[in-house]
């Protein structure tokens, strides 16, 4: 080897290794001096070691060389960095790369000194800047989540206060969304969508604010007449809710325009038909019967579970998506532990309504 | 002696050398000092009266710069996936990480480190339940540990030598049983 490579190999604290077999190395250059701290003082050049049994490290290495070595492509192969301890207890960082030259295997290592500690102080820099930016995020989502939590909790409040009038309960309302929500998520929208139905569903009849309390309170059946009239507030609750930019009220509008609306046509405000409805007054419509049916209201006793899926089986295809009661279907367990779950507090006597 | 390689892995910043260096040198700094590359330590230790040596790989951590070198994982008879309690993006790279460590390595014991406990009534902490029931879901036994205050340290590296030790059993007494077939 020439006298100029050998002194680039030494000032490079580089030592070349010839493979000789699966385990024995040659030294081909000066031993630089971090190798003193592995090897026996007098191993020098031309001798043979045991590689993988100075490093550890190599072992794994190792086989990714001789795939270099097989191949005798001239491409290097480096192993990355990794740390060996001196005699002192300094840290020591290596790189070893795996070369084919002229038939030759070759194993080169490193002591890569000043480069490692770059390396390092950049990634330190990249990393400190990262957990920065990941703390900020953190900070953010938990502030959104209490916005929405908040969002959620108004709207629970005005929706009761409107609800209170036709005798809808804080935990009806609650529940509309809750339901609707599993259905979002068993359908994989969006995190943040299916979050927005649950509060956009319970306002679904909001609308009926609109409505003069001798329709909406009426004891017994509605003339055509007063029907068409509460048919309107689908139409008032949608526009209470629209001209915003707001993803949430543009769903809850939608919803509470299209609630009446029929799988088959034959709904109401605009006989919308199949996919017409939006998807989210389609799930709207499923759970706000299924809890209407299993619930007690002052015009009607409670169904029983079983009567009241029988009850909604028939109702597929005409006034149901087929699909989505599949769906509502599927995860009927969740829905039965949400009823369970919000269910209405008991009433003290004399007090009004929750 | 029983010689075991065992490597831990994580996102920057969770603490894996953090842990080594408890387990390993009794120490702990609270400064955050990034690892590159890989460094290697030995123990010895005895569980269930069998004497091991486990040799420590501790891998450099995760991030947009740095990938997982499987091939690092080559030869390791165990794991340790390690995460931070108080950002759940770490336990999310954890899962992740996991998921492409058992692809190279095959069934092998792991068990996951929660780290920095200590700071667990801190409003900090935020362990998502969705994420820890994931991480269940893949079969990990989670150990909440601090290095800061030596909490649990030990108990996660006899859990993992244990593991590897009955996986050991059971894949000798399957041989066994395929030879007298």
């Amino acid at each position: 080897m020439s006298q100029i490579l050998s002194s680039i190999f030494q000032s490079m604290s580089i030592a070349v290794f010839l493979r000789e077999d699966r385990d024995n190395f040659k030294l081909l250059t000066k031993k630089p001096s971090w190798l003193n701290t592995f090897c026996d003082r007098n191993f020098e050049a031309g001798q043979t070691v045991k590689l993988g049994m100075l490093f550890p490290f190599l072992e794994c290495f190792m086989y990714e060389a001789e795939d270099v070595w097989e191949s005798k492509v001239n491409t290097p192969h480096r192993s990355g960095p990794w740390i060996e301890f001196t005699q002192h207890g300094e840290e020591l960082p290596l790189e070893a790369t795996a070369i084919c030259q002229d038939t030759h295997s070759l194993l080169v290592i490193q002591d890569l000194g000043e480069e490692y500690y770059n390396e390092v102080v950049r990634l330190q820099s990249f990393r400190e800047k990262s957990l920065n930016q990941e703390e900020l995020q953190l900070e953010i989502d938990n502030k959104t989540q209490e916005i929405r939590s908040r969002e959620e909790e108004i709207a629970m409040k005005l929706l009761t206060a409107a609800g209170h009038r036709d005798h809808e309960t804080a935990a009806h309302v609650r529940r509309i969304g809750l339901y609707a929500e599993v259905m979002a998520r068993a359908l994989k929208w969006d995190d943040a969508i299916a979050a927005d139905i649950r509060i956009a569903a319970p306002m679904h009849d909001i609308g009926k604010i609109g409505i003069p309390d001798s329709v909406l309170l009426k004891p017994g059946k509605l003339t055509e007449e007063e029907f068409e009239v509460m048919k309107r507030h689908a139409e008032i609750g949608a526009d209470m809710l629209r001209g915003t930019n707001i993803p949430l009220l543009k769903m809850a509008s939608e919803i509470a325009l299209c609630h009446h609306e029929r799988w088959d046509g034959s709904g109401y405000p605009r006989g919308l038909k199949g996919k017409e409805i939006p998807e989210s007054a389609r799930i709207t419509t499923i759970v706000d019967v299924y809890d209407a049916l299993i619930h007690k209201r002052v015009y009607k006793d409670a169904s029983s579970e079983q009567s009241a899926l029988k009850m909604m089986e028939k109702m597929v295809g005409k006034h149901f998506d087929p699909d989505l009661f599949k769906v509502f279907i599927a995860n009927l367990p969740k829905m039965q532990s949400i009823k369970e779950s919000v269910s209405e507090p008991a009433r003290i006597p004399g007090s009004l309504a929750p | 002696m029983l010689q075991k390689k065992i490597c831990l892995l994580g996102a920057f910043a969770v603490g894996k050398t953090s842990l080594v260096m408890r387990y390993v040198d009794s120490i702990f700094s609270d400064k955050y000092h990034t690892s590159v590359g890989v460094k290697i330590d030995k123990k010895q230790l005895t569980v269930d009266e069998q004497d091991a040596t486990l040799m420590i790989w501790d891998l450099a951590g995760q991030d947009d710069l740095t990938r997982l070198r499987t091939s690092y994982l080559r030869g390791a008879a165990g794991f340790i996936v390690v995460a931070d309690g108080t950002r759940p993006f770490s336990v999310e790279t954890a899962i992740n990480m996991y998921k492409e460590a058992l692809e190279y390595t095959g069934d092998i014991p792991f068990v996951v480190a929660l780290n920095k406990a200590d700071l667990q009534d801190d409003p900090k902490w935020q362990v998502e339940p969705k994420q820890l029931a994931t991480l269940e879901d893949l079969g990990a036994e989670i150990i909440l540990t601090s290095a800061k205050n030596d909490e649990n340290v030990e108990l996660l590296f006899h859990k993992l030598t244990r593991k590897i030790l009955d996986y050991r059993e059971g894949e000798q007494h399957s041989s066994t049983m395929v030879d007298k077939l």
